[in-house]
């Protein structure tokens, strides 16, 4: 079997939680390209819909669960019912996420509210969707878990607490998923994704086109549909616990936020030499 | 379609450290992926070449062009010539992978400056000219990838380890340095991080293997090809905005503590 091929997905079934709109609906549509039937989670039906209208334009089912991932029972009701669907899950996409309630705010002004919404939205509704999932990929003998950490889970940022802690812990809770699963060929990984502004020109201007981030520009959604397939094909058999950050370079510099690292500059290395 | 954006058709490529396990596969694994490979030694030892030769002839058994180079990856005139003409036999030079595998143990109050140097200037300084001769080519092309492996040793120390792990850890941090510096020019610079890996060459004793099938979260060490996976993402067109990254593929082994 060639290399290319162990990339195809056929037969094989992705949940994908946050699958209504931006890099969750471009990470299903890869998946589906690939092969997979999908199960689109999201709390708002109508974006769920749209993203599972393209899945079945690609010849692959589609079933639409409306899900609210803070809430235990919806998430367990979810993997109910795609079990009930499709008998099987093999790829577990835990992709919901944001809660941007508190955020922008220090430490001292956040409420107990904003604190908790945050850390559920982002660290335990993976670890609800995981704990319902797990059991049926050790039934069938394995599976991939890919869960969404951030720039942000790797580096802190000013007034930002929630998303950078819930970011982290989705870090350190995957490297335990793949301690915990490793020898039940249940392999768990990251993916970080760098900025994305999904084609909404208010976050392209927020972000000043990407001209801080090191390669000059900003991330499109479409680009994380390989990286996904690979991490959710066989061509990543020993991969676990680790982290595949996509984000055109910040990360490799990042002296300053988004990226920016200065240039040393060379006089100062002619300066060394005459001295 | 999501799977087209893999393949390497009419992408050339230069593996350096071929006669290695992980080296070899990820040259193979290229090839199958549709892209033409040249191949060279680490070093100029007899078995390297024999190896070499061997994987060249599994590039060709998959209908791709290359060829196979015994060179000495610590000398500035064996790369620079063997850039040049995997550039122009191979027609341009999209990839370099860097898979330079020169083994190394020794407590290091034994290890004498020059045996330090070896491994340094093999290790590492061979890595910098491969990816400074690759440079023209790319940089004139406008678009490139430069991939280096490096393994374990270039995150966590090891005893007897010494040298070899000061060089890989340089090796990840030229990467990220690389990146930056050429993040506006089209080319692509990353790492993969190996794991341990059936026939590394620093895994050489039986009782540091076994204890290792025991210990590693999976209970195994890597197939070589299971290495030889993302070095193909990296190289495709798939992987355009992936640059400065490390990207581990270990088993788990770097989730415990």
């Amino acid at each position: 079997m060639g290399v290319l091929d162990k990339l195809r997905l056929d037969g094989k079934v992705a949940v994908v939680t946050g699958a209504g709109r931006g890099l969750g609906r471009a990470m299903a549509l890869a998946l589906a390209e690939a092969g997979c039937d999908i199960v689109a989670a999201a709390r708002t039906r109508s974006q769920i819909d749209e993203t599972a209208g393209l899945v079945r334009d690609g010849g692959r089912r589609c079933l639409v669960v409306p899900t609210d991932i803070t809430d235990p029972a919806s998430v367990a009701a979810m993997v109910e019912s795609a079990i009930a669907e499709f008998g099987r899950i093999d790829i577990l996409l835990n992709n919901a996420g944001g809660a941007t309630e508190g955020m922008g705010k220090p430490v001292e002004e956040i409420t107990d509210q904003e604190w908790h919404t945050g850390i559920d939205t982002n660290l335990s509704g993976t670890f609800y969707c995981c704990r319902a999932a797990i059991p049926h990929m050790l039934r069938q003998g394995g599976g991939k878990i890919i869960n969404v950490t951030s720039g942000f889970g790797l580096r802190g940022g000013r007034d930002n607490f929630m998303y950078t802690s819930s970011k982290a812990g989705l870090i350190n809770f995957t490297r335990s998923l793949a301690m915990t699963y490793a020898e039940r060929n249940i392999q768990a990984n990251l993916i970080a994704p760098g900025l994305f502004p999904h084609d909404n020109p208010a976050m392209v201007e927020w972000w000043r086109g990407g001209k801080f981030v090191p390669m000059g520009r900003l991330g499109r959604d479409e680009e994380l549909g390989p990286l996904c397939v690979f991490l959710a094909s066989d061509l990543s058999s020993y991969m676990n616990g680790d982290i595949l950050a996509l984000e055109g370079g910040g990360l490799a510099g990042g002296h300053a936020p988004t990226g920016f690292a200065p240039v040393v500059p060379l006089e100062a290395d002619a300066r060394r030499g005459e001295a | 379609m999501v799977l087209d954006q893999f393949s390497l058709r009419g992408k050339t490529a230069l593996v350096i450290g071929a006669a290695g396990a992980v080296g070899r596969a990820a040259a193979v694994a290229l090839a199958e992926a549709g892209a033409d490979v040249a191949v060279a030694t680490t070093t100029r030892a007899a078995k390297e070449e024999v190896a070499a030769n061997s994987c060249a002839n599994e590039v060709w058994a998959l209908d791709r062009k290359g060829f196979a180079a015994s060179i000495d990856a610590a000398s500035e005139a064996d790369v620079q010539s063997l850039v040049e003409r995997a550039a122009a036999e191979l027609g341009r030079l999209d990839v370099l992978v860097n898979a330079h595998d020169l083994p190394f143990a020794k407590p290091i109050q034994e290890v004498s400056p020059d045996e330090w140097r070896r491994v340094m200037d093999v290790n590492l300084t061979g890595v910098f000219l491969a990816c400074r001769a690759a440079a023209a080519p790319m940089l004139s092309q406008g678009s490139g990838r430069i991939i280096n492996i490096v393994s374990l040793l270039a995150e966590r120390g090891m005893v007897n380890g010494s040298a070899l792990c000061a060089a890989q850890a340089g090796v990840m941090n030229l990467t990220r340095a690389l990146a930056l510096e050429w993040a506006r020019s089209g080319i692509t610079v990353n790492a993969v991080g190996a794991g341990w890996t059936e026939g590394m060459g620093i895994l050489a004793d039986e009782d540091s293997r076994r204890k290792l099938d025991r210990y590693l979260p999976g209970k195994r060490l890597a197939r070589p090809e299971e290495i030889a996976g993302i070095v193909v993402y990296m190289a495709s067109d798939a992987a355009e905005y992936l640059t400065g990254q490390v990207v581990w593929i270990e088993g788990g082994a770097l989730s415990h503590v």
